[in-house]
């Protein structure tokens, strides 16, 4: 374990390290980030003249809804389903399936080293922006179970990621699906617009999909108040929904990645 | 100028060929590039829906702003923009080098090798919104069209001028597809009503960073709410795509590399 432990930490290191050399790249989060939000401020305040609140928000929170989904979005972020099906069209991945870590574990381990660079060139600065330039609230109701669900949403986007990545085993170029899946991903996570703007019945089927564990639920905890499809669940019961959830998603993707290595053959590279 | 209609055919048929290798993946780009362009009028529609609006425009009104917007992209990218992707790919490689060596102007090569007939699919949501909104509104006038005629050459102009800027910048910060990032955060605020934004911001719009000129004025030309004094924005759209032009030459200049 102590072993397993001390290679995430070098993987991630690694990927720190790497990454850092490209800060600019990361860097641009800086411009764009705010410019996004600006665009929302301006949509949402002139969509909130002459109502005080739509589907459940007011002005003040759907402004918060965004910068918190924003700002936890940077501490999620994830590409592992690029980078794995990039390995596998090239050839790649055989290195890594010689190698005596599952590979699901290394990419989780370079993510982890990703998201720390990211903490320090994307959060941080955009999380002072958004405090202290647009005055969004962004301090958590309740701190504790918010790292939580921040922590577990890191751990789902990773996961659902990687089981799209994964489809690169079947597939021969999936660089569509991959696309096509990450769009309604980002749909059904909120990312875009609160879930409750949508109509009841896709409110009813996004409930009990796992993508609102990605955006949606994170930043209803922050906000600390929980409301989809006519549910209001309280934050400590969302969060452990949240876990299972989690859980489920761990169990489907290890049961891909099985299937997915009795599939593969490689040649070398 | 028949060569060069040559040269795009030529460029064009090798494309689809090539894309025809990988069919479901170039079909499902396609339906994934309509998906994609559909998801702002998507949001607009929920926040109709909600009983809400854009104080002002009519859902119509509003969604024919993004049709407008998803027609200039479906002429613009297939045609001028793929040059960012091949100057971001070609300057990384050290690849570049040959476009330079062929008998033509480098700024209409990378232009060639960036022609992406996946692109095309814009048209088609942007044609779709924009058919779906008209549908919902009086019909415009004969000189309402003239209007949107001449603005949606300066529309793609604009868009001409992004590409422009955004290539060249690739000459100096190699590598870097966060581009396409600052393009979509920067344009996105021509998706919607100018009216949303307070005066001094739709002016910075409409003549400094013309995003306002890709959708918003065409659209608003279309309803018969612009009158002749949208020429300024015409002419702030040649200056901007004049802009373009002479900062991408520039850029070229500075490019170096060891051969390829």
């Amino acid at each position: 374990m102590i072993r397993v432990i001390g290679s995430i930490q070098a993987i991630g290191f690694a990927t720190y390290k790497e990454w850092a050399a490209y800060r600019s790249h990361m860097a641009v989060s800086l411009l764009v980030g705010p410019v996004y939000f600006l665009v929302q401020f301006f949509i949402w305040r002139a969509v909130f003249e002459g109502t005080d609140t739509l589907n459940g928000f007011t002005l003040e929170q759907m402004l918060s809804y965004f910068g918190i989904a924003a700002v936890i979005n940077y501490l999620t972020f994830d590409f592992a389903d690029w980078n794995l099906q990039m390995l596998v069209r090239t050839g790649k991945f055989i290195t890594f399936a010689l190698r005596p870590m599952p590979h699901w574990l290394f990419a989780l381990a370079q993510k982890l080293g990703h998201r720390s660079l990211g903490f320090m060139i994307e959060f941080v600065p955009i999380f002072l922006i958004f405090l202290f330039v647009f005055g969004v609230k962004l301090w958590p109701a309740a701190p504790m179970w918010a790292v939580i669900s921040i922590a577990l949403s890191f751990l789902m986007n990773f996961m659902v990621n990687y089981c799209v990545g994964l489809t690169a085993f079947w597939l021969v170029r999936a660089e569509g699906v991959r696309r096509v899946f990450l769009l309604l991903k980002d749909i059904s996570a909120g990312l875009f617009v609160p879930l409750t703007f949508f109509p009841e019945w896709t409110q009813k089927v996004l409930f009990f999909l796992p993508f609102q564990f990605i955006t949606y639920v994170p930043t209803r905890v922050f906000i600390g108040e929980y409301e989809l499809a006519g549910y209001s669940i309280g934050i400590p019961a969302l969060v452990a929904l949240q876990v299972g959830a989690t859980a489920l998603m761990a169990v489907l993707m290890l049961l891909l990645y099985h299937a997915a290595m009795r599939r593969f053959t490689g040649v070398g590279v | 100028m028949k060569g060069v209609f040559a040269c795009i055919a030529s460029v064009l048929r090798t494309k689809v060929a090539e894309q025809m290798a990988y069919r479901s993946h170039f079909f499902l780009s396609v339906i994934l590039l309509v998906a994609g362009d559909l998801l702002v009028p998507m949001i607009t529609l929920l926040v109709y829906r909600s009983g809400a609006s854009f104080p002002g425009w009519s859902l119509h009104e509003a969604l024919l702003i993004q049709g407008v917007f998803g027609l200039a992209k479906g002429i613009a990218f297939p045609i001028f923009f793929g040059m960012v992707g091949s100057t971001l790919s070609l300057v990384r490689e050290g690849t570049f080098d040959l476009l330079l060596l062929k008998p033509r102007p480098a700024l209409f090569m990378t232009m060639l090798n960036g022609l992406d007939p996946e692109d095309f699919g814009r048209l088609l949501s942007g044609g779709v919104l924009f058919g779906y909104a008209l549908s919902g509104l009086p019909a415009p006038k004969f000189n309402g069209w003239i209007q949107f005629a001449g603005l949606f050459l300066a529309s793609l102009a604009v868009l001409c001028a992004f590409s422009l800027l955004l290539s060249g910048l690739l000459f100096r910060w190699v590598g870097s597809s966060r581009v396409y990032d600052i393009f979509d955060s920067v344009t996105s605020f021509g998706m919607y009503p100018g009216t949303i934004y307070a005066k001094s911001f739709q002016q910075l719009m409409t003549y400094v960073i013309p995003v306002g000129i890709i959708a918003f004025v065409p659209a608003s030309a279309l309803l018969g709410r612009a009158g002749w004094e949208t020429a300024g924005a015409g002419a702030a759209a040649a200056l901007f795509l004049i802009a373009g032009i002479v900062y991408w030459h520039r850029m070229l200049r500075g490019y170096t590399s060891a051969g390829g």
